[in-house]
């Protein structure tokens, strides 16, 4: 277990009593429990409902264009958060406020883009 | 590094403009939607005004740097940057003038269209700048990402969405395979400043690891010159894109792409051994294989397409020497030739959208000037007399090959000139013929007479008067190539 390669040894190990485990209990499952097989059985299970329609389905575009934007503003906050820790330190003055303007005002610029092309509107 | 860092704005100005002008061009196309015909004298302005950022800066220190670390500068300004962004701005200047008629004829949304111009534009200036993998790679994409919504704009055109979609997928392996090469360069010089991994690369000549490193990386910028084997998308692409856009395309963003590969080359110089082949090989390949395809096409913007894959096999034999300052040189009289010979091609796919070689025969009777004009740039791009830039331009391409010791490479070019011969004087010659089983019944009337928008004619004139006078005085252009002696 020493050594540079001792590692890949424990993960060889581990994924045999990984396949063990799973290979006993399935087969034990399978020699122990009593099968006695409906058409009820065999349903699709959806939540205990009835199972109804088909399993294609089409939603509208629209919801495309949101995801997009919901995309765009969720980036943005995962830069938002770790600035708003520095952004007060004295040391840096307004730089950091100024840059953040200008990346979320080429972000509102979009938003703005999407709203006078009535990509906003939902009818 | 202290921080805020001093940032030099005088330095970082002309992408700066051009960015900002991107945004103030969508914005009044938002805003006053009838304001839009103002839009490609706006979107020259804007060019115009980053070209004059560019002579500021330039006028007050030849040379400057910013974002620098202790010893390297990830931005800098210098007779290179500064030959290559008024390439791009003047270039960009025509491609507006170009644009002006087609945009509103093909109902193409004209605010995105010059707002993605204008960015693609920023983004090539920035490249010219760049002295960084991390600011190479990004100025990159942002060249590229507009460019292939350029191209696939006339959305109810079935063949611009699969241009662009072609040329989308092409782009995104080429950069991936250049993303794998920048990371393994990273990863052996430990520095991402092209300063920094030059030393690196000195310090350790001979790592296999570093040598596929440079060569993947050129990969990307491969693709971005259209030099074989990534070439493929470029003549569907620019028959599916508008005109103009293929303009675009054939000259900034394949100087921009030029700009890079001579930026990476630089940097790994000490690998010079292992990269010079490479080059040669490309070089030789994408000369042959787009001349060789350019016989055989019976469309004229296929057939400018494969012709300026050609060229930029020519523009690849000075890397392999390596001379860069002869590479530079022969781009920018192929930037002056080939936007005026699709100026041309737009003039005439504004009447005749079929743009087949058949529709320019006799083109000399029903408009006399441009048909001129589109000869004189033929022979331009073939080398010959009168267009006399084409040929100088070749000599120092010819010259530089020969005195770096690679004679049998100018030799191979000499092969391929001829071969373009061919077909640049079939489609010169095709113009003249007023032969009368040929000319439909019509041709030269009042009715068949090709009005040329002024905005064209005006492009077509300015690169045409360029052409002659860098012929009869190339010093002109070859006193501002940065490091041509």
């Amino acid at each position: 277990m020493r050594g540079y390669f001792g590692g890949y040894l424990l993960l060889g190990l581990l994924l045999l009593v990984g396949v063990a485990f799973v290979s006993v209990s399935f087969a034990g499952n399978r020699l122990l429990a009593p099968y006695r097989r409906t058409p009820q059985k065999r349903l699709t299970y959806e939540s205990g409902v009835d199972p109804t329609g088909e399993g294609w389905a089409q939603s509208q575009i629209r919801y495309y264009v949101y995801a997009f934007l919901y995309v765009v503003f969720a980036v943005d906050a995962v830069f938002l958060f770790p600035w708003a820790t520095v952004f007060a330190a004295a040391r840096f003055g307004v730089a950091p406020l100024v840059e953040m303007a200008l990346f979320l005002g080429i972000l509102g610029l979009g938003l703005f883009y999407a709203w006078r092309r009535r990509v906003l509107d939902w009818t | 590094m202290s921080y805020p860092e001093s940032i030099d704005y005088a330095a970082i100005a002309p992408p700066v403009v051009c960015a900002l002008g991107a945004s103030g061009v969508l914005l009044t196309d938002l805003i006053a939607p009838r304001a839009r015909r103002l839009l490609p004298a706006l979107a020259a302005g804007v060019l115009l005004g980053a070209l004059g950022a560019l002579a500021a800066a330039a006028a007050a220190a030849p040379t400057r740097g910013t974002f620098c670390s202790t010893r390297f500068c990830s931005y800098a300004v210098d007779p290179f940057t500064i030959f290559l962004q008024a390439l791009f701005c003047l270039a960009g200047v025509v491609i507006v003038l170009l644009s002006a008629a087609s945009v509103e004829a093909e109902h193409v949304p004209a605010g995105e269209f010059y707002f993605l111009l204008l960015t693609s534009l920023a983004g090539m200036l920035t490249l010219a700048a760049a002295r960084d993998l991390l600011v190479l790679l990004l100025a990159l994409e942002v060249v590229t990402l507009p460019a292939l919504i350029l191209v696939g704009l006339r959305r109810t055109d079935p063949r611009a969405a699969e241009a662009a979609l072609t040329f989308f997928l092409i782009s995104v392996l080429a950069t991936a395979i250049t993303v794998y090469g920048m990371s393994l360069l990273y990863g052996v010089t430990g520095s991402v400043q092209l300063g920094g991994i030059l030393d690196a690369l000195r310090r350790a000549p001979h790592q296999p690891v570093a040598a596929l490193a440079v060569v993947l990386a050129i990969a990307g910028f491969a693709f971005k010159v259209a030099a074989v084997p990534f070439h493929a998308w470029a003549p569907d692409t620019y028959q599916g894109a508008p005109v103009p856009v293929a303009a675009f395309l054939s000259v900034a963003s394949k100087a921009a792409g030029f700009a890079g590969l001579i930026l990476l080359l630089a940097a790994c110089a000490p690998y010079a051994p292992s990269w010079r082949p490479v080059i040669a090989v490309l070089a030789v390949a994408t000369m042959t294989v787009g001349n060789v395809a350019a016989l055989r096409q019976r469309h004229v913007v296929r057939l400018l397409a494969w012709s300026s894959i050609a060229q930029a096999g020519y523009i690849l034999v000075p890397l392999a020497v390596p001379d860069p300052a002869a590479a530079l040189a022969y781009l920018g009289a192929y930037a002056v030739m080939n936007l005026g010979a699709f100026g041309c091609a737009v003039a005439v796919a504004g009447r005749r959208p079929r743009s087949a070689v058949a529709d320019y025969r006799g083109l000399f009777a029903d408009a006399p000037a441009l048909a001129l004009a589109l000869a004189f740039f033929l022979t331009c791009l073939a080398g010959l007399p009168p267009g006399i830039v084409g040929l100088v331009a070749k000599v120092v391409v010819f010259r530089s090959a020969v005195d770096g010791g690679m004679s049998w490479l100018a030799v191979v070019m000499a092969v391929n000139t001829v071969i373009a011969l061919y077909y640049y004087a079939r489609l010169a010659a095709s113009l003249f013929d007023t032969s009368p089983d040929q000319a439909e019944p019509g041709r030269g009337d009042a009715t068949h007479l090709l009005p040329v928008p002024a905005p064209v004619a005006a492009a077509v004139a300015i690169t045409a008067a360029v052409a002659v006078v860098l012929g009869f005085w190339p010093q002109a252009l070859l006193g501002v190539v940065p490091g041509f002696g």
